[in-house]
């Protein structure tokens, strides 16, 4: 139909609706999609949001997967070695000493060249020194060959991290040092490798050192405990809850108190954790057992929520059909609706755990605040966890662990993505639709 | 952006006072009877045009009509070799149907046959649903409603609906019937706006029990009055057409009375499209029914022909409850 | 030690089952009649019967052995011991533990304290020592009493699968009434510190005091406390921040909320919503490292730029402060928590949005409005009362974070409403006063339990009225 159409057409009332209804027409029109973009706005920015964090974290962290390494040939002076105790020897100055030699620097009575030049190694080459002084005596006299891993600052040179052009008072390293990295550079001394510490030692003050294990073994062995004790009784809980209690105004109070449960702060249940285990239980501070306690009562009220709605799914007709056959109630939940939620409990028992895994809070109010070295071997000793070492290195001074901060944090989110995506596999594989 | 708001009647065949009546043999046998085992029967008895009521033994359980003379309208709406096709799946098989204006058609058929289906085309409510396709042609007043310049935003200020379940925003009264006029820009200040509410719910027959009250919840009557009040909410856009979808099976009987009453008087205005799973409904409302099954359309005619004397052994079958 | 106790325990009910059941079907062989239960309830009952005591009486040890060893500990140690201060002494115990079980100590001690610490190390391992054994013996005669009650007890007769069944009810009520024992921990080991705590400081004073700085004389011969507990400013620092969040995180959750259930194909819904299910993931000391080294500086750059670029203008005083902003201003954790929360709020409001009935929309549809129109004039105010409590339940949730703030906030507490301004909060202020130098006892450590009790309180005001505004929406539509 055209305009010329529509103009000639019928009773005047009728034109004026019409021409009143196209005239708002463009502007709805443009409202429209005024408010579709806001929409897209709206996602954009989250999505980006979320790029942006994860692409910001893998920027700073993917510098802590390698790291450089010094060769160095170090004439074992039967002078300065003590045989019965090699640890004792100050293999580092004792290496600054003859690099100094070898570059032909010449250095004061104080000795400051060759304390400038030991920083550059780390402490690992006492170590390796002794090691080696240890397994062969034999050696003291000759020259060997040591690598040992540069020191935090010397690596964050080679990464560029430190640079000459910032002004010689704010960097750590001197024009002197930079100049004496450089030549050990140039003449092939210094290997990038992979920075297999980071997953294989435990914290150290020491950020060429520092690795993650400890904190991963003390937070598995934390999820242990959580899960032994929060999936069970999560589960117990809920069936009690959906199966078994009367409706009455108890149980209504009880539903209502779990909910409210699932909403307190992280923190309040840290200090429940302070209060309970360590104040009046007095188990061992810091300890896996007490973290896992903590994190068990936080992960409860999710636990039973998921583990509900799951039991809720289960269409009544099942648990008629059992009853009718003759089953008992008890029968009938643990031998039919049970089964036949378990994907969704256990969908909703993996997601909890991985939420467990990321808190931090109340970790630190049960003191994984301080600093532990070493792998852990059981669940009652001080240990750290993976969050609580985010916070640790955060807080720490040297640059260096900037770098192994952000890393820490890439294998916290893979434990993370690892478990959610297990989950989610495991819903789609075993999720029934009624 | 062109769209048919014309009046001019496309197809007002000369000498009929009706939209249909008997078959005009000029006219290609599209008509009712889609899937035919009588394409060639012969037409029917020119007397059909004065309805009387038939008491014959087989047709006794049919309901009873009575349907005076109408003044029916010119064809409103015109759909040809309509097909809805949800996904993959096949709803309504080329539906070719006639709707005049200023009448009361009824959709009747077994739960399932796409009677609503074919009412959500007519005013492309269809196109909300996602994956839902519809092809074929919908005329309204001679342009196609589906065609790529019409705008269903506007088309739906033409044609408005009624649904089964009553369905009231959670505003006021006042507020539910003054919707429809605020959006599309009707009026341009509030007297008018006061005017256009008052004219809709005297029209819906629900201003003297709300008039007193028109602040308060429309969600707090009673379902008869929630749906007149629905209807007057569709009635204040002034639409040409307006498609009832069940609008009484969730009423009790007396509201549903009242309802009904309202749709007689309301087809001396509008066209009225109403699809009903109960044939006493349609016997006693409507004054052109068309039949559908399995997603086609059987049959359709004059309201007391398809309840007296139906053409195809199914309508027959359906109307005597053999099935439904 | 309670790994081994814990497998004897399992083995002996193992044992139990097996004997039970064995011994069930004997004795109705024996007697030619037809059980009433099959044999392997009454394995059940029989394990049931050995293993819950011996259990019962290893938890009951778990939870008291640690405070009675501790007291033992403490009641018999040498005097100078007991002249350290209570922190002090506490640590000095706490590391004789680690001595006697023979791990590092974890400080060091000055001269005559370190043969103590051996000494008391020794003390330590003996008392934890007998406390484990008689754990063991005291368990094992449980269990033992329970067998000889269970086989007693087992006859055809028996309706060993009821009494069963009574056993699994008890358990399962056991276990959802540890859901309500721990609000009721938590209830109660916040009052019971915080008294302590009101005991120094008064309610008013804590409640609407404006000065907070909590230090407190370090030795216990300086009588008087010279710290302030006025937590307004931590109150004012935790609104600030909460608000600033609620802006970044109710408008972009809300409009990507409406756009996911609204106007998303079918594809772009699979496809977003796992990515807002994957920012919701992110543990919040992730968010606060990228706010402590990546937003805060660029903030703080920004605005200190255009500081420099205003001294010296009209604008000059606002210039200077602009260039001296820190990188711990408000406005950079506030931003980082609303980037947090918008998932939270997106996804509760896609749920809410979704009950609203499907005949609304298609009523105002029919009408001829157009999608905005009909989110905005009909799902909108339909959705409002359960919008506005997912909006309480995202505060209640910015209330109690506490990583982010932790590490991208301020510990200086300020009374302002300045975006700017560097500020505290209440779960800041919980976390420095618990971790920093601290002495048990001391107002200065109580002052966390009376700041969490305020904390808690808050919190759960705000979750039960969100919650019931959004069960009575729901109630409407269902």
């Amino acid at each position: 139909m055209t305009d010329a159409t529509l103009s000639k057409a019928g009773v005047g009332a009728d034109t004026a609706r019409v021409s009143k209804l196209q005239a708002g027409i463009k502007k709805r029109h443009a409202r429209e999609r005024r408010f579709k973009l806001y929409g897209v706005l709206a996602v954009s920015v989250a999505i980006g949001f979320l790029l942006l964090l994860l692409g910001r974290i893998i920027e700073q962290g993917h510098t802590a997967f390698y790291a450089h390494e010094i060769t160095l040939p170090v004439y074992m002076d039967p002078a300065r070695i003590d045989r019965t105790y090699p640890q004792g020897t100050n293999f580092q100055l004792m290496t600054a000493e003859q690099e100094l030699k070898r570059l032909g620097i010449q250095d004061d009575d104080k000795g400051t060249k060759a304390t400038a030049m030991r920083s550059l190694f780390s402490s690992e080459l006492k170590f390796r020194a002794a090691a080696i002084v240890r397994d062969n005596p034999a050696v003291i006299g000759q020259t060997v060959t040591i690598a040992a891993p540069a020191s935090d600052e010397a690596d964050l040179y080679y990464k560029g991290e430190i640079s000459k052009a910032t002004p010689a008072d704010q960097r750590r390293l001197s024009d002197e040092q930079i100049a004496w990295l450089d030549r050990m550079k140039s003449s092939g001394a210094v290997r990038t490798h992979f920075n297999g510490a980071l997953f294989t030692n435990g914290d150290s003050t020491e950020p060429e050192l520092a690795g993650v294990l400890g904190a991963v073994v003390g937070s598995a062995l934390m999820l242990l405990v959580t899960a032994l004790i929060a999936i069970p009784i999560g589960i117990g809980a809920a069936v009690y809850l959906e199966e078994f209690s009367p409706r009455n105004r108890i149980s209504d109070l009880i539903e209502v108190n779990i909910n409210n449960l699932a909403a307190v702060p992280s923190i309040v249940y840290g200090l429940l954790g302070v209060a309970l285990f360590i104040n009046w239980m007095h188990l061992p501070r810091s300890s896996p057992l007490v973290g896992g306690l903590v994190l068990a009562l936080m992960a409860l009220p999710t636990i039973i929520i998921a583990t509900r709605s799951s039991l809720k799914a289960v269409p009544p007709s099942i648990r008629e059909a059992a009853l009718a056959m003759g089953a008992s109630r008890t029968q009938t939940v643990f031998q039919h609706v049970l089964p036949l939620a378990m994907p969704g409990v256990m969908t909703g028992a993996i997601i909890s755990m991985a939420h467990a895994l990321g808190e931090t809070a109340p970790l630190l109010l049960i003191g994984m605040v301080s600093f532990v070295p070493g792998i852990p071997h059981s669940a009652v000793e001080p240990t750290g966890a993976l969050p609580s070492l985010v916070y640790i290195w955060e807080n720490a001074s040297e640059r260096a662990f900037h770098e192994r901060t952000a890393a820490a944090i890439l294998v916290l989110l893979a434990f993370m993505i690892v478990m959610n995506a297990a989950a989610i596999l495991l819903r789609r594989r075993f999720e029934r639709r009624w | 952006m062109k769209f048919p708001f014309s009046h001019t009647p496309a197809k007002a065949p000369d000498g009929r006072e009706g939209g249909e009546g008997p078959i005009d043999p000029t006219e290609a046998p599209k008509m009712g009877g889609q899937v035919l085992t009588g394409a060639g029967e012969p037409p029917r008895d020119e007397s059909m045009l004065t309805p009387t009521v038939k008491e014959e033994g087989a047709h006794s359980k049919a309901p009873t009509v009575t349907a005076p003379n109408f003044p029916a309208g010119p064809t409103k709406i015109a759909a040809r070799e309509v097909s809805v096709f949800y996904g993959d799946k096949q709803a309504l098989f080329d539906v070719s149907l006639d709707i005049p204006d200023k009448t009361v058609t009824a959709f009747i058929g077994p739960s399932g046959c796409g009677k609503s289906t074919f009412l959500r085309t007519m005013n492309r409510m269809n196109d909300t649903i996602p994956g839902c396709k519809v092809t074929g042609r919908i005329e309204m007043d001679g342009g196609d409603i589906n065609a790529r310049a019409i705008d269903p935003v506007l088309l739906r200020a033409q044609v408005g609906m009624v649904f089964q379940k009553p369905n009231p925003f959670p505003k006021t009264i006042y507020e539910n019937v003054a919707y429809g006029p605020r959006i599309h820009g009707l009026t341009s200040n509030k007297g008018e706006l006061d005017g256009i509410v008052e004219a809709s719910l005297k029209r819906a027959g629900l201003w003297d029990e709300v008039a007193d009250r028109l602040h308060s919840a429309g969600t707090g009557l009673s379902g008869g009055q929630q749906q007149r009040l629905v209807i007057a909410r569709a009635i204040a856009v002034n639409p040409e057409v307006i498609l009832m979808d069940e609008p009484c099976s969730a009423l009790d009987p007396i509201a549903t009375a009242k309802i009904e009453e309202l749709i007689d008087e309301l087809r001396e205005r509008f066209c009225i499209v109403i699809v009903t799973h109960s044939m006493a409904q349609a016997a006693r409302v409507s004054q052109r029914t068309a039949f559908f099954h399995m997603g086609r359309l059987v049959e359709h005619g004059n309201t007391e022909e398809i309840f007296t004397n139906p053409r195809e052994r199914r309508t027959l079958d359906y109307i005597t409850g053999r099935f439904g | 030690m309670i790994w081994f106790f814990l497998l004897v325990v399992v083995a002996l009910s193992a044992l139990a089952f097996f004997g039970g059941r064995g011994l069930a079907a004997r004795r109705a062989a024996a007697k030619g009649v037809r059980a009433h239960s099959r044999p392997t309830q009454h394995g059940l009952y029989a394990l049931i019967w050995v293993g819950a005591p011996s259990l019962l009486v290893l938890i009951l040890a778990g939870i008291f052995s640690g405070g009675i060893a501790h007291h033992a500990l403490v009641a018999g140690a040498s005097p100078e011991v007991e002249q350290l201060e209570p922190f002090r002494r506490e640590a000095f115990f706490q590391d004789a533990y680690l001595v006697g079980a023979g791990q590092p100590a974890q400080q060091i001690w000055p001269a005559p304290l370190t043969e103590q610490l051996t000494v008391q190390g020794r003390r330590s391992a003996e008392i934890r020592t007998v406390l484990n054994v008689g754990t063991g013996i005291a368990a094992l005669i449980a269990a033992i009493l329970g067998g000889l009650y269970v086989f007693l007890r087992i006859r055809p007769d028996l309706r060993a699968r009821n009494r069963v069944e009574d056993w699994i009810g008890a358990l399962l009520f056991a276990c959802s009434a540890v859901a309500v024992l721990t609000t009721i921990g938590i209830v109660f080991s916040l009052l019971w510190d915080s008294l302590r705590f009101f005991q120094s400081v008064p309610v008013a004073e804590f409640l609407f005091g404006t000065k907070w700085s909590p230090q407190i004389a370090i030795r216990a011969d300086q009588v008087g406390s010279s710290g302030a507990f006025g937590a307004v400013p931590l109150f004012a620092g935790t609104f600030l921040i909460m608000i600033i969040a609620m802006c970044v995180a109710a408008p972009v959750g809300l409009f990507s909320a409406i756009y996911l259930s609204e106007y998303a194909s079918r594809t772009s819904r699979a496809v977003v919503k796992p990515i807002l299910e994957i920012l919701a993931g992110v543990p919040t000391v992730v968010y606060g490292f990228f706010a402590a080294l990546t937003v805060g500086p660029a903030l703080r750059v920004f605005f200190n730029s255009i500081g420099d670029l205003l001294i010296g203008g009209p604008l000059n005083d606002v210039g200077l402060y602009l260039s001296l902003v820190q990188n711990q201003m408000a406005l950079v954790a506030g931003a980082v928590m609303g980037i947090m929360l918008i998932p939270f709020v997106s996804s509760l409001s896609d749920d809410i949005i979704n009950s609203v009935p499907q005949s609304l929309r298609d009523g105002s549809y029919a009408m001829g409005a157009t999608r905005s129109e009909t989110v905005k004039k009909v799902l909108l105010p339909a959705a409002l009362p359960g919008i506005a409590g997912a909006l309480l339940l995202a505060m209640s949730r910015a209330i109690g974070e506490t990583m982010i703030v932790t590490m991208a906030a301020g510990l200086a507490a300020k009374l302002t409403l300045n975006p700017l301004d560097t500020v505290t909060t209440v779960t800041v202020q919980i976390v420095t006063l618990l971790t920093g130098d601290q002495e048990f006892n001391s107002p200065k450590t109580l002052a966390a339990f009376g700041l969490g009790l305020t904390l808690f309180l808050v919190t759960l005001v705000l979750n039960i009225v969100a919650q019931r505004i959004v069960q009575a929406y729901r109630e409407q539509y269902d």
